[in-house]
């Protein structure tokens, strides 16, 4: 297996509305690299361009300007066609009028791979995805899930360089989704394929991915880990769209040895984390995940509640609070150890310090 | 893309092009000339050895206005001695040469021209003169044993062959260059090079094969005599005879769009709202006559009701004809109500019937429910079915050619202009008068009715129908179905009939004789006609998919330009086409009458419409990430044509293939004004045969003719079943 990088440059897409005229920047400035064998996902709402960035990649799109280059070869102007990317498509793109083989072997047939070739690695892979058996059938005739795995499977048989996922797991039901995910990882890891995917779901891009790209309105925000996305977000935009996640105002007391002091309701933190743009004084807001926070008397905590739902998971209960800062998530793990609070019930608001940051300013966020 | 390094190989192709071009056109045009400049020595040499030697002048005159006269290449004129430099000798012979002597006698070339015929050579002038208002070569050559000895033969010649040789060459290497500096510009500035061909190649055709003639025509309806005028439109409004044709054009178009929307109605009606047991025969009946080639309805028409008709004689009618105003409104009804039909009823099955069950259920009576329901939910189906049909019976030519009598409409008119009295502008003129009232109606159909249509998509199964007629309507409505079937089946009974009977009308006994005749003498026309079909049919069929393609895949400028252009001709009248044909390219640059290749192009272009529309309707169903994944996967823009299109849209592909082969072999309008004595079109020898009132071979021949098509159709539905479990999966 050839598994190569993948590089951005600066790369930007303006389009033009063909009723009004009107120009459209869909992704503005965006560069970023995918090492080889490494799975990237590319995370925003809807419109924010990550698709666009994937046409792009896949070659569907010419960059208004910037440079693409996969492994050392700048393909920025070569078709789709002559580029060694293979697309999963959202709607898998599988073509009617053929049967899984011949859907699968469809890549390998333009390549002028050798009949007996051609059969012994189209059945290899069918029976990866154990659909060997399914060979003849028309793909009208399979599940949601099978037809998934046949598009990934003709992706992957032509061993790209580069195996492009746009949005491939959004048509199936929950439970599929969680399967396939798996299986999506675990052929990518086999092959070791350069992989870019691109989702919504956060759920999807947390579990899948070496790293993440968050995009907003055709920009990268931030590129991570998912777990330093998931704690350390830039802004409150990445912090709300990773996860579910409080704010609370602050100010900022003094920033230094590795610690910022925050004064909150009166009382002061020291938090390991902050957005660098801060300084001393600023007007700020601590950012808490559900799992850092906890419940106590009014009056003891941060900010003062009601409990309005409690969410019972097995492993954990979700307590819904409303106070001034809205309604805000509590996740209490092990549940059966620890005192619930009843719905209803007065509560006060305390939160770890060590797990959260401090970001600036304040958006309104999507309900999640 | 636009990296100065593909700038550059660009600008040095084009270069090499044009280096390239330019020596073919130097090496090309000195080649002619040489040979060109040969001939008239040879030429000189044949008129020098004709000289009259030792003659008197009076002798020497003579033959110098003979060779004039014979309106040759050149024209001579002698000069009686051999002039020194500004020495006016007496000369004779051509008084424009003479003159051009006499103002030249000291020009250096003159000079140098004597000189050698002093030694006895001929000499080439080096400059081409002005002779008698145009430009030819001069040729000095020694007048042998004249009179004094020595004289001089002068020779111009004509140089009109010459020039329009080297113009054509021009034009000829002018469109090579653009097109290679277009497919040097795809290549080095398209993602997709393959497509920016189709595209540009689409264009092409379109410029040349539907906007330029159609300009032409107009043009050269104000053209007359090389100058611009108003003259043809002024004659043409203003003649009684015109009017009374534009006149007899709507009239007809009127009362055919009337009777066939009913009849249609009629039809649609018992097919969709009752319960009556015959509903799939009455709707192929009511389809039938859609695809019966043109003449048939016409010629059995005759046959039965003519002046010598079967019913005539029978009946003995003697105070009627059938030619005019009401033959032309019952053929064109027999042959067009399907349209109505199939509009309507396409019209009646999309709307719910449940609409009238609930009438019915508010105790409304069944008249009630008709006249307030049912009939107000179809008024613009009704609306568009009449516009259809008018619109067709005002571009129909093949009926009233034969069957018009005294009465006159413009789409004849027009032919009679252009074949009788051969004013080309005054037949183009005359169609595009008739494209008003066409197009006026084509576009009141497509944008001002087709908007207005009440039919809804449920996607409920309605099987059941209410019944909305007590048995005794229906035994009424199913009697005038009966009425027209009959009259229908009785009319290609006739044809058939017609092959069988020695001389229809005078004696009717059995003979094959008029088989025998009919196949020997229409073998050629029909081995032509089904030629030129197959020929254009793949043709037609691919483009269209082509030009489908592109215009539900493609983002480019123009491309509403293109998509217009190429669904034009279906609204154009096909005698207008047929004019254009004949107007544009019977000149230079594009000399096309009389070649097999404009008749193919004409069926291609007219039937590319129909083609273009069903491709695209069935491309829109197909989700593109499937041709995406294909492109995806390494195949170019050619091969994802060839794999996966072309497949997917087969239906429509098929369908497109046989109306175009169908109706290139029924076509009558335009192929008229194309055909030549070498490419012969069957329908035109039907219409010859029945001129000639051999109405036996017109009969086998048409009956031919209906075989095929029914048998082209047939097959086509045969292979588009074969496919439906695809268009099921498709959608999925």
């Amino acid at each position: 297996m050839h598994s190569k990088s993948v590089r951005l440059e600066n790369i930007t897409k303006v389009f033009r509305d063909p009723q009004s005229g009107q120009r459209v920047t869909a992704v503005d400035d965006v560069s970023f690299e995918i090492a080889p064998g490494e799975l990237v996902t590319l995370l925003g709402p809807s419109g924010c361009g990550k698709t666009t960035v994937l046409r792009m990649l896949s070659g569907f799109e010419a960059p208004t300007s910037g440079r693409i280059l996969i492994g050392e070869l700048d393909v920025t102007d070569v078709p789709p066609n002559k580029r060694d990317t293979a697309m999963v498509f959202q709607s898998y793109g599988l073509f009617p009028h053929m049967n899984v083989f011949d859907n699968v072997a469809y890549g390998l047939k333009l390549r002028r791979v050798p009949r007996p070739a051609l059969e012994e690695k189209v059945t290899r892979f069918l029976e990866m995805v154990g659909l060997s058996t399914l060979a003849k059938r028309p793909p009208s005739r399979l599940s949601g899930g099978q037809q998934q795995r046949v598009a990934l499977v003709r992706s992957l048989i032509v061993e790209p360089a580069v195996l492009l996922l746009d949005e491939p797991l959004s048509n199936l039901d929950a439970l599929l989704r969680e399967q396939m995910r798996v299986e999506i990882r675990r052929l990518q890891r086999s092959l070791s394929t350069t992989a870019m995917y691109v989702t919504h779901d956060r759920v999807e891009a947390m579990s899948l991915s070496d790293r993440i790209i968050v995009m907003k309105a055709g920009k990268i925000v931030q590129i991570g880990t998912p777990g330093e996305i998931y704690r350390d977000p830039v802004d409150t935009f990445v912090a709300g769209f990773v996860g579910k996640v409080a704010f609370f105002p602050c100010t900022t007391r003094s920033i230094a040895s590795g610690l910022c002091r925050v004064e909150v309701r009166g009382r002061n933190f020291d938090v390991p984390r902050w957005s660098e743009d801060l300084k001393d004084g600023d007007e700020a807001v601590v950012m808490c995940r559900p799992e850092s926070l906890s419940l106590g008397a009014p009056g003891e905590g941060i900010e003062d509640g009601v409990v309005t739902t409690n969410v019972y998971l097995g492993n954990s209960v979700e307590s819904w609070v409303k106070s001034d800062q809205g309604d805000v998530l509590v996740q209490i793990d092990n549940p059966d150890m620890k005192k619930i609070r009843k719905e209803g019930e007065s509560v006060s608001l305390t939160f770890q310090p060590e797990l959260a940051k401090v970001l600036v300013g304040f958006e309104r966020l999507p309900k999640n | 893309m636009f990296t100065r390094r593909r700038v550059y190989s660009f600008v040095l192709a084009v270069a090499l092009v044009a280096l390239a071009e330019g020596w073919i056109f130097s090496n090309v045009r000195g080649e002619f000339r040489s040979i060109m400049s040969a001939s008239r020595m040879r030429s000189v040499a044949v008129t020098m050895g004709a000289f009259p030697r030792r003659a008197e002048v009076a002798e020497i005159f003579a033959w110098l206005e003979r060779v004039n006269r014979q309106d040759a290449q050149y024209r001579i004129a002698w000069i009686d001695g051999i002039p020194a430099a500004g020495e006016a000798l007496p000369a004779a012979g051509d008084a424009d040469l003479v003159r051009l002597y006499r103002d030249n006698a000291s020009d250096p070339e003159f000079v140098k021209g004597f000189d050698n015929v002093a030694y006895e050579e001929t000499y080439r002038g080096a400059e081409d003169r002005d002779v008698g208002g145009a430009l030819r070569a001069l040729i000095f050559a020694p007048a042998v044993d004249s009179p004094k000895g020595e004289g001089v033969l002068l020779f111009a010649f004509d140089l009109a062959e010459q020039r329009s040789f080297e113009r054509l060459l021009v034009v000829l290497l002018g469109v090579v260059f653009c097109v290679a500096v277009l497919v040097l510009w795809q290549i080095q500035f398209s993602r997709d090079p393959i497509v920016g061909f189709a595209i540009t190649g689409l264009f092409l055709m379109s410029l040349i094969f539907v906007a330029y003639p159609l300009f032409e025509s107009v043009r050269l309806s104000f053209v007359q005599d090389g100058k611009l005028t108003l003259q043809i439109w002024r004659s043409i409004l203003t003649s009684r005879g015109y009017q009374a044709a534009l006149k007899g054009s709507i009239r007809l178009g009127f009362w055919t769009a009337t009777f066939s929307t009913l009849t249609g109605f009629l039809f649609a009606f018992v097919c969709s709202r009752t319960s009556v047991r015959f509903r799939p025969f009455i709707a192929a009946m009511g389809t039938l006559p859609v695809i019966s080639p043109p003449f048939s309805l016409t010629l059995s028409v005759i046959l039965l009701l003519g002046n010598n008709g079967l019913l005539t004689r029978l009946l003995g009618i003697t105070r009627f004809s059938i030619y005019g105003l009401h033959g032309l409104v019952l053929v064109q009804t027999m042959g067009m109500f399907p349209i109505a039909f199939l509009t309507l009823s396409g019209v009646l099955d999309g709307i719910d019937s449940t609409f009238e069950d609930a009438a019915l259920n508010l105790s409304a009576g069944r008249w009630k429910t008709f006249t307030s329901i049912t009939l107000p939910l179809v008024f613009p189906g009704l609306l568009s079915a009449w516009l259809l049909v008018f619109t067709n019976s005002l571009a129909d030519f093949a009926n009233p050619l034969i069957l018009s009598g005294n009465f006159r409409v413009l789409s004849l008119e027009s032919y009679l202009e252009v074949t009788g009295m051969n004013r080309l502008g005054h037949g183009a003129a005359l169609s595009l008068l008739l494209l008003m009232p066409t197009l006026s109606a084509f576009l009141a159909q497509r944008f001002w009715v087709g908007r207005r249509s009440y039919v809804t998509v449920t996607g409920k199964p309605t099987g059941r129908i209410t019944e909305l007629t007590t048995p005794a309507v229906r035994f009424a409505l199913l009697s005038l179905i009966c009425l027209v079937v009959v009259f229908l089946l009785s009319l290609y009974g006739t044809i058939v009939a017609g092959c069988f009977v020695k001389n229809w009308g005078i004696d009717y006994s059995f003979s094959l004789a008029n088989i025998g005749e009919a196949l020997t003498r229409g073998r050629d026309a029909l081995f032509d006609t089904v030629t030129l079909a197959a020929v254009a049919t793949p043709l037609a069929g691919v483009v269209a998919m082509i030009a489908a393609m592109v215009i539900v895949r493609r983002t480019f400028h123009g491309k509403r330009l293109l998509e217009m252009l190429i669904m034009t001709p279906f609204a154009l009248p096909g005698t207008l086409v047929g004019i254009s044909y004949i107007l544009a390219f019977n000149k230079p640059p594009l000399i096309l009458v009389g070649t097999a290749a404009i008749i193919v192009i004409n069926y291609a272009i007219r039937e590319l419409p129909v083609g273009v529309e069903g491709g695209v309707a069935s491309l829109r169903q197909i989700d593109p990430a499937i041709e995406e994944a294909a492109t995806d996967l390494g195949a170019d823009s050619a091969t994802v044509f060839r794999t996966i299109v072309l497949p997917l849209v087969r239906p429509a592909f098929l369908s497109s293939l046989s109306y175009t082969f169908v109706r290139s072999m029924t076509a009558v309008s335009a192929v008229i004004f194309l055909i030549s004595a070498r490419w012969y079109h069957l329908t035109v020898l039907i219409y010859n045969f029945s001129e000639n009132l051999r109405f036996g071979l017109a009969s086998v021949l048409s009956t031919v003719l209906i075989v095929i098509v029914f048998g082209v159709f047939g097959l086509m539905r045969l292979l588009i079943r074969k496919n439906e479990n695809l268009v099921r999966s498709i959608g999925a």
